[in-house]
């Protein structure tokens, strides 16, 4: 083995690399995957309407994945670490209907209605599609 | 005013520890591996004054950063340059190849940052996660370790990328989108010229820009670099631990060995294994207890803020939570576990789209050339990580084709740099008797 033959094998090597990397970011990946918006965007508003820290429960139509047979890379999970991201330091408490302060966050935002009904909540405000600030109902 | 001072604590500590424990003639190596180790000065620094005094001393702690740092730099002045092997320089296409692989790679970075302006999955689910919580949640910044978050945002993980993240969000007094993309950037450039300059300083200017070119030509190195996430750090932080303990050997290379495979392990839980395995790899090969001892000296202050961290602070890991001595036992006997990872692996070396043909080459010259020379430190360290991961794979808790999916990956960009080294030296050392021999 010789130093030239190593140097035109790292050679070949990388021009292949280069290849597979321009030809998948520039080329297959804007026919194949879509522009993610900023995270932040769809929770700006709910933000403004709790409070900067402490916990709130999380109610969502999805399951979220708290266990290992759960899909973690679920729209219900993924949805919740975005909440989770976006309104940090706030800890969000999935599925605790009985906090103070409850966030719904709903891939369907009709369901909005019938979530609240079923976990016993009352809406206080929505802060967009899917989005809304709920707490629990007085007790009877 | 306080941006300031936190550049002059990262460039002041991060200078005047090269000064005195990597005195070279090679200014740009230097150079690189100073501010590599100052962003890890300063994040290191940031968390252990955070976690013993709150949210009120990051001040404090850049006046005392950069004071210590520009002492280190008087006491370093006079010391004696690092033995330095003749260099053997590249020809000119070589360096104007790594060139364009450099603007190529650049480009690709810029266009998966845009595509995904967030980072990577695990960026928003841990890494600036747990940098939003530092940043905004002032004296309550413990709620980022609060065991009542998913187990998926990994509140056990040590935190320097979020502490560099944070303090960056801080300094600038808003969160900033460009603070967490540009600190991605920086890693994924220090990762690509550290490997030119190491291998450089170990066996000419050839070598380096072999191994610059292996790195910022793996297809899957620039969407690592853009996610924002701890793997190409930690990568920066192993490859300058095992280039050290492949160099001339010497007190001060092995207290900064030491000290940067500590970063490496307060980077990412990963990097206590691979501190462990060179720490491991240098008594078994070198039979020097004093060696390993200086070693471990080096990784000493980051081993404290790390048991620290798990042992005051983080709830327990994941894979140790989810765990149960009869879900160990059945996984340990469970043969086709074991069949699955050899499959999942085999199938990963040839995973064209993240890895090209680098990965296939890699397991050639290995099985092919490197296994009949005789074993070194940088090998055999590696070597121990990836034989660590097959009972970590085997025995953790999680589906073996998710966890293996969402991990493989980055483990091999963590690994990559550093094999880039070992690998290179291996073959350069083959190729000395053959010039030689030319020569004569």
């Amino acid at each position: 083995m010789t130093e030239r033959a190593i140097t035109a094998a790292v050679a070949v090597l990388a021009a292949v690399g280069l290849c597979r990397g321009v030809y998948f970011h520039l080329v297959s990946e804007p026919l194949h995957d879509e522009m993610r918006a900023p995270i932040d965007a769809r929770y700006a508003a709910l933000r403004a309407l709790l409070p900067p820290s402490g916990e709130v429960g999380y109610v969502s139509d999805l399951p979220v994945a708290v266990r290992l047979d759960q899909d973690a890379g679920s729209l219900g999970t993924r949805l919740y670490l975005h909440a989770q991201y976006a309104l940090a330091p706030l800890v969000l408490r999935y599925d605790d209907a009985r906090a103070p302060l409850v966030i719904a966050n709903l891939s369907d935002a009709r369901r909005l209605a019938q979530i609240a009904q079923e976990r016993g909540l009352s809406v206080v405000a929505v802060a967009g599609p899917g989005l809304a600030v709920l707490r629990p109902k007085a007790s009877p | 005013m306080s941006a300031l001072l936190a550049l002059l604590a990262i460039a002041l500590s991060g200078a005047g520890l090269v000064a005195v424990l990597f005195p070279s003639r090679d200014r740009a190596l230097q150079a690189a591996l100073a501010v590599a180790l100052g962003l890890g000065c300063w994040s290191s620094a940031y968390a252990a004054v955070l976690l013993l005094f709150g949210p009120g001393a990051r001040t404090a702690k850049d006046i005392a950063l950069a004071a210590i740092g520009a002492v280190l730099l008087v006491v370093a002045r006079d010391g004696a340059p690092a033995a330095v092997e003749d260099r053997e320089p590249a020809p000119r296409w070589l360096w104007a190849f790594l060139a364009v692989a450099c603007v190529v790679a650049t480009a690709l970075f810029i266009e998966h940052t845009l595509r995904f302006p967030d980072g990577g999955w695990d960026a928003w689910m841990v890494w600036n996660l747990r940098a939003r919580f530092l940043a905004r949640a002032g004296d309550g910044f413990r709620a980022a370790f609060s065991p009542h978050l998913l187990f998926l945002a990994h509140q056990d993980y040590p935190f320097l990328l979020p502490g560099l993240v944070a303090q960056g969000f801080l300094l600038r007094g808003a969160e900033a989108p460009w603070i967490p993309i540009f600190i991605a950037w920086l890693y994924g450039v220090l990762a690509v010229a550290l490997t030119t300059y190491l291998l450089r300083w170990l066996r000419g200017g050839i070598w380096g820009a072999l191994g610059g070119l292996s790195v910022a030509a793996m297809p899957c190195f620039p969407t690592f670099a853009s996610n924002q996430q701890s793997d190409v750090p930690l990568a920066v932080y192993l490859l300058i631990s095992v280039a050290l303990l492949a160099g001339p050997r010497s007190r001060r290379s092995l207290l900064l060995a030491g000290f940067s495979a500590g970063l490496g392990a307060w980077t990412k839980n990963e990097g206590a294994l691979y501190a462990a395995c060179l720490a491991a790899a240098l008594l078994w090969r070198e039979r020097d207890l004093r060696a390993v001892a200086w070693f471990a000296l080096g990784a000493l202050p980051l081993a404290a803020l790390f048991v620290g961290f798990k042992l005051g602070v983080a709830p327990p890991t994941d894979l140790a939570a989810l765990s149960t001595r009869e879900s160990v036992i059945a996984h340990a006997l469970d043969l086709r576990r074991w069949g699955e990872l050899v499959l999942l692996t085999l199938r990963r070396v040839v995973y064209f789209q993240d890895f090209a043909l680098w990965a296939m080459a890699e397991v050639l010259v290995l099985v092919l050339f490197v296994r009949k020379q005789p074993g070194t430190v940088p090998g055999t360290a590696l070597f121990l990580a990836v034989a660590a991961y097959a009972p970590i794979y085997v025995l953790q808790p999680h589906r073996l084709d998710w966890i293996y999916r969402t991990s493989a990956d980055r483990i091999f960009i963590q690994l990559w740099p550093a094999a880039v080294v070992a690998t290179l030296l291996h073959l350069a050392r083959a190729t000395a008797p053959a010039r030689t021999r030319a020569s004569t």
